[in-house]
């Protein structure tokens, strides 16, 4: 199960988040762990450049672009190495949709169709498309090229 | 910290407004009122869509809508359909689903959804499965079903794999319609779209699982085919294992089936698939070290990849095999120390650990400089896990205690928290426990750190050790000094224990009761009232001679029942003229207490996992206490004594079937209960006077004096029938028992919950239960064989050799044994190092009647399998002794 996927700014604000079958109150508790360990780690690091920890069964890979920070928390399936193809396919769409390494300005400018690229992406804890080519006609309701 | 709240994102005094946020100052009423564009009749689709991504940011910030705003927003939602800008219809799709309307609303948006779901254009029909398995419920899926087994197998994948992933979600809440899909996700298992493949694999294994044929067909006819995508090829290795699992105990002989196609995978051109495929074989039951190679070899390689994930997952596999099959591990030690370095600390400590595991006596010195450097720059939880590892070190090379005792007292003396600090001195005790030869200098240490202790906690737990253990020390004295600084400068809980540890030196060493007593006479005049009371009470039975024997034998006894028992009967016991009677107090170890307090992380922040761990504990482990309430409860038991043991549940149905009952034997000395925990799994029945009619015609020495039927059994209402025996008090009397569940039915509404008729009588027929031996022993482990062993008087004594047949192995032959009798093997040993031709097992246990019983297990293993036992028993009874022998030559 895809536990979570979060976007934070590099101050540690959340501007997007997903979670699935974690509930309300652990909410919290893996924002605040999540920024942690983007403030201990992220500043300074390059785009793209991957992360990973665990905590007891759970596995968190996460990354910067631009002035993004991306998580995403997985646990039986979603192992470390599964969820460095859902970041990847995260990313990708990202700058994608933002034509580069997003600023925050830029990434807020595209922000429902980051929600859109999300939605393709992933449902309800399940990676279902992993192209940006595809998420991107998904997006736009344009059928998939043959 | 995290700023959870839709805040403002930006600072006012920004200079440059292109830096301002679209969202800046957003707030719920207005986007509401904004929201109402989607009444216009003529729609603006682009400020609808504005809005509608306005709604997902405020969603997305943890923003809630009460229920009236969330329908008041759907409803207007719904108004969108109308419109034929594809770029607004995709947000609508996104947003009916964030807002999840409630069951009586979704009916507005069906038939809207349901002519996309038709449409031509397919991704109209992707989204709209999507969205209407999202929010539908039952009912509705019933009229939608044939739209989506068609979509299954639609030649488009987009909507193929919509179909697929929407059936993993429903199959959770609507099993029985997604189960009817099989033939059609069998055919998109076939696809050539690779996701498709990958989705509806998941799906049919989900449909399957509880078919393990066809589980295993559909393994063999996939892992000789080709799999595309690597994410279909992971979850068919994870499907392989399991099979492998599976048939493992059918097959004895020959290969072990599929191990080929796992090793094949190890040179996947994916990394995903080798750590997979790697991963599977480590985890292998009883893999050998043949098996193991090829993939601890792949493992080392990436143990030196550029990518931190790929050495985290290498280190992280590792790490696991390094607890089954340490030697095996050992090759990739040097690779392992260059990881100590690492940046990434879950890296770095996984390579500590593992390192801890595999290393030998003599690496443990290079390995603690290393680590040394190590420690100062990690966070406290890393600590933790570091230390425990140090801990097993040492109990496994007890002569390298120095090192690693001094290591563990210089983390002592700097920063950390009290989990971090705790996890040191839980490790000291346990050291100075099991190794004699650190007790002294452990003492030491544990001395120096209450000297600047800020735990309480701490602090009282050493004193009441230095209380114990100080004065069987060679120098008592020495320690008298840093208890009394405790007196002068703590707090009143920390002054009482240290009050307390003080008189137990007066007590034992008499050359030092008067300067004790001196130091006593000071603490009478103590500000705290526990303090005070302490100190004369101390005194005053100090100053009697007559009486200090009996106190000190009060003073020094340790309890010997666990103190989470003693706790719950004290709570049960109600205050009358019949004494509390500790004798009554169960003696049996929950299996969270002999889990060797692991690390009890008290991390409330961050303790994510905490519940799925507790709900990770199987059935009846944490029952003891529970059990003695209940069984406390019928008065006919109270005869009986006191409770020597409960099995654990043994189920008496075939699981899903229309009752559910499991029995628990509950051991007396002279008795034995057997409590039927039956479950009515029916909705339409109501079960009234359930009994279990118990036959003991193979159980010769059981007579049945009792029965206790259940009243009334509602639908899904667990409920206890109990039956009782009488057998001879002591011996461990074995038998089989056929049981058959008697009841009336009635009928009933399942919304109600009312009778519908009169009944009728009916019987049930469940499996047989079995007492056997050792239902008689108690798995309660030894903190010291060998001592315990020696102070066992070699008269009682019994050794015989035994052949046990051929074996597959060792590690076969010992878990037979260690179940026949019941007993906690000690040490580790009931592991056997893979492919060794020796072995030798210690088991601990209590018989019937409190008796100590210790076994030493040596096997050995010929060229053609043969096994051969020599079984040694000491008991603190020689028929003990005999019984033991008993039961193997009968097993």
């Amino acid at each position: 199960m895809l536990m979570s996927v979060l976007f934070a700014n590099s101050s540690g604000n959340v501007l997007l988040e997903r979670f699935h079958s974690v509930p309300g109150e652990e909410r919290l508790h893996w924002r605040s762990f999540l920024v942690k360990l983007g403030t201990d780690n992220l500043n300074g690091a390059r785009d793209d450049e991957l992360f990973v920890a665990s905590h007891k069964s759970v596995y968190i890979v996460y990354t910067v672009i631009g002035d993004i920070w991306v998580f995403t928390v997985g646990k039986d399936e979603y192992d470390e190495l599964t969820l460095v193809e859902v970041l990847h396919a995260i990313t990708s769409s990202v700058k994608d949709i933002c034509k580069k390494a997003p600023s925050e300005r830029v990434f807020l400018d595209k922000y429902g169709k980051v929600c859109l690229g999300l939605d393709e992406i992933f449902s309800q804890g399940i990676l279902e498309h992993t192209d940006k080519d595809r998420v991107r006609r998904l997006t736009r309701l344009r059928p998939l090229v043959e | 910290m995290a700023l959870i709240q839709p805040a403002p994102k930006k600072d006012d005094d920004r200079e440059d407004d292109s830096e301002y946020s679209p969202f800046y100052g957003i707030e719920k009423g207005a986007v509401l009122q904004e929201a109402r564009v989607f009444n216009d009749p003529q729609l603006d689709a682009r400020r609808c869509a504005q809005v509608i991504t306005k709604l997902l940011y405020l969603i997305n910030q943890g923003e809630t809508f009460t229920k009236t705003e969330a329908t008041e927003v759907f409803f207007a939602v719904t108004k969108l359909f109308q419109s034929k800008e594809v770029g607004l219809r995709r947000m609508v799709y996104l947003i009916i689903k964030e807002i999840s309307p409630t069951s009586d609303e979704v009916i507005i948006v069906t038939s809207s959804l349901m002519k996309d779901m038709n449409s031509k254009t397919d991704l109209y029909r992707a989204n709209a499965i999507r969205v209407l398995c999202g929010i539908t419920d039952g009912s509705l899926l019933g009229q939608i079903e044939r739209y989506l087994k068609q979509a299954v197998v639609d030649k488009n994948p987009v909507v193929s794999s919509a179909a697929l992933v929407s059936g993993i979600h429903l199959l959770q809440s609507n099993p029985d319609i997604v189960k009817r899909w099989s033939n059609e996700v069998q055919e998109a298992v076939q696809s050539k779209a690779s996701l498709v493949q990958f989705h509806a694999l998941a799906l049919l294994h989900q449909i399957r699982q509880n078919d393990r044929l066809a589980i295993s067909k559909l393994v063999t006819s996939l892992t000789r085919g080709s799999v595309r995508s690597p994410l279909a090829q992971c979850l068919l290795i994870r499907y392989t294992s399991q099979v492998i699992k599976e048939s493992a105990t059918n097959t004895q002989t020959g290969d072990r089936p599929f191990y080929d196609y796992l090793e094949g995978c190890l040179r996947h051109k994916t990394e995903m698939v080798i750590f997979e495929a790697a991963r599977a074989i480590t985890e292998l039951n009883g893999v050998t070290s043949r098996e193991l190679t090829p993939a601890i070899t792949v493992l080392q390689l990436f143990l030196s990849s550029s990518k931190p994930v790929l050495r985290f997952a290498a280190v992280r596999t590792l790490n696991k095999v390094a607890m089954g099959h340490p030697l095996a591990v050992a090759n990739c030690n040097i690779d392992m120390e260059s990881l100590i370095s690492d940046q990434n600390r879950s890296i770095a400590t996984l390579a500590i650990t593992t390192l801890l595991k595999t290393g030998n006596e003599s690496s443990v010195d290079r390995l603690m400089k290393q680590i040394t450097n190590f420690m100062s720059d990690i966070a406290d939880e890393f600590k933790v896990v570091v230390v425990e590892a140090i801990r097993s070190l040492c109990l496994k090379f007890p002569q390298k205690y120095r090192t690693l005792m001094n290591f563990l007292s210089s983390i002592l003396r700097e920063e950390g928290g009290f989990d971090y600090k705790k996890a040191i001195v839980d490790s000291i005790l346990i050291l100075i426990k099991e190794i004699p030869e650190a007790k002294e200098s452990g003492l030491v240490h544990l001395c120096e750190f209450i000297e600047d202790c800020e735990f309480t906690y701490l602090s009282t737990q050493i004193l009441h050790l230095l209380g114990l253990e100080g004065p069987k020390t060679s120098d008592p004295s020495k320690y008298i000094r840093y208890i009394y600084n405790r007196v002068i400068l703590e707090n009143a809980t920390v002054r009482a224990s240290a009050v307390t540890a003080l008189a137990k030196f007066g007590l034992t060493i008499d050359a030092l009761r008067p300067r004790v007593l001196i130091l006593l006479n000071r603490c009478l005049y103590d500000n705290d009232d526990e303090v005070r009371d302490r100190a004369t009470l101390y005194l005053k039975t100090l100053g009697e001679d007559d009486s200090c024997k009996q106190f000190k034998e009060s003073l020094f006894e340790e309890l010997d029942v666990p103190l989470a028992n003693l706790e719950a009967s004290l709570q049960s016991y109600n205050a009358s003229e019949v004494p509390f009677d500790l004798s009554l107090v169960s003696r049996e170890i929950k299996p969270q207490q002999l889990a060797e307090k692991k690390a009890p992380s008290k991390k409330t922040g961050k303790d994510f996992g905490s519940k799925a761990a507790n709900e990770a504990l199987p059935l009846g482990t944490s029952a003891p206490d529970a059990y003695e309430k209940l069984l406390s409860s019928v008065p006919e038991f109270s005869s009986f004594g006191k409770l020597f043991k409960s099995s654990a549940p043994v189920e008496l149905t075939e699981a899903e079937t229309e009752y559910s009952v499991n029995a628990i034997k509950h051991v007396y000395l002279g008795h034995v209960i057997f409590q039927f925990n039956c479950t009515n799994t029916i909705a339409e029945q109501l079960l009234e006077k359930v009994s279990v009619v118990v036959d003991s015609g193979d159980a010769e020495e059981f007579d049945e004096v009792f029965s206790k039927h259940i009243e009334s059994l509602p639908y899904n209402v667990p409920g206890q029938a109990f039956v009782a025996f009488r057998k001879p008090e002591g011996v461990c009397s074995a038998g089989k028992f056929c049981n058959t569940l008697k009841f009336r039915v009635n009928e009933v509404d399942p919304a109600t919950g009312e009778k519908e008729d009169e009944g009728y009588e009916d019987e049930y027929q469940l499996e047989d239960l079995e007492v056997t031996a050792a239902d008689y022993i108690l798995k309660v482990g030894v903190s010291n064989f060998r001592n315990t062993w020696e102070a066992l008087d070699p008269e009682f004594e019994r050794v015989d050799e035994y052949g046990l047949g051929v074996r597959e192995n060792l590690q076969e032959a010992v878990q037979a044994v260690v179940t026949i009798l019941g007993m906690q093997p000690c040490e580790g040993t009931e592991v056997v190092a893979s492919n060794a031709r020796s072995h030798t097992s210690l088991l601990a246990g209590k018989f019937i009647g409190d008796i100590q019983v210790l076994v030493r297990l040596s096997f050995g293993i010929d060229a053609q399998k043969q096994v051969a036992m020599k079984l040694a028993v000491r008991a603190e009874d020689q028929s003990v002794s005999d019984a033991i022998h008993e039961i193997i030559a009968s097993a």
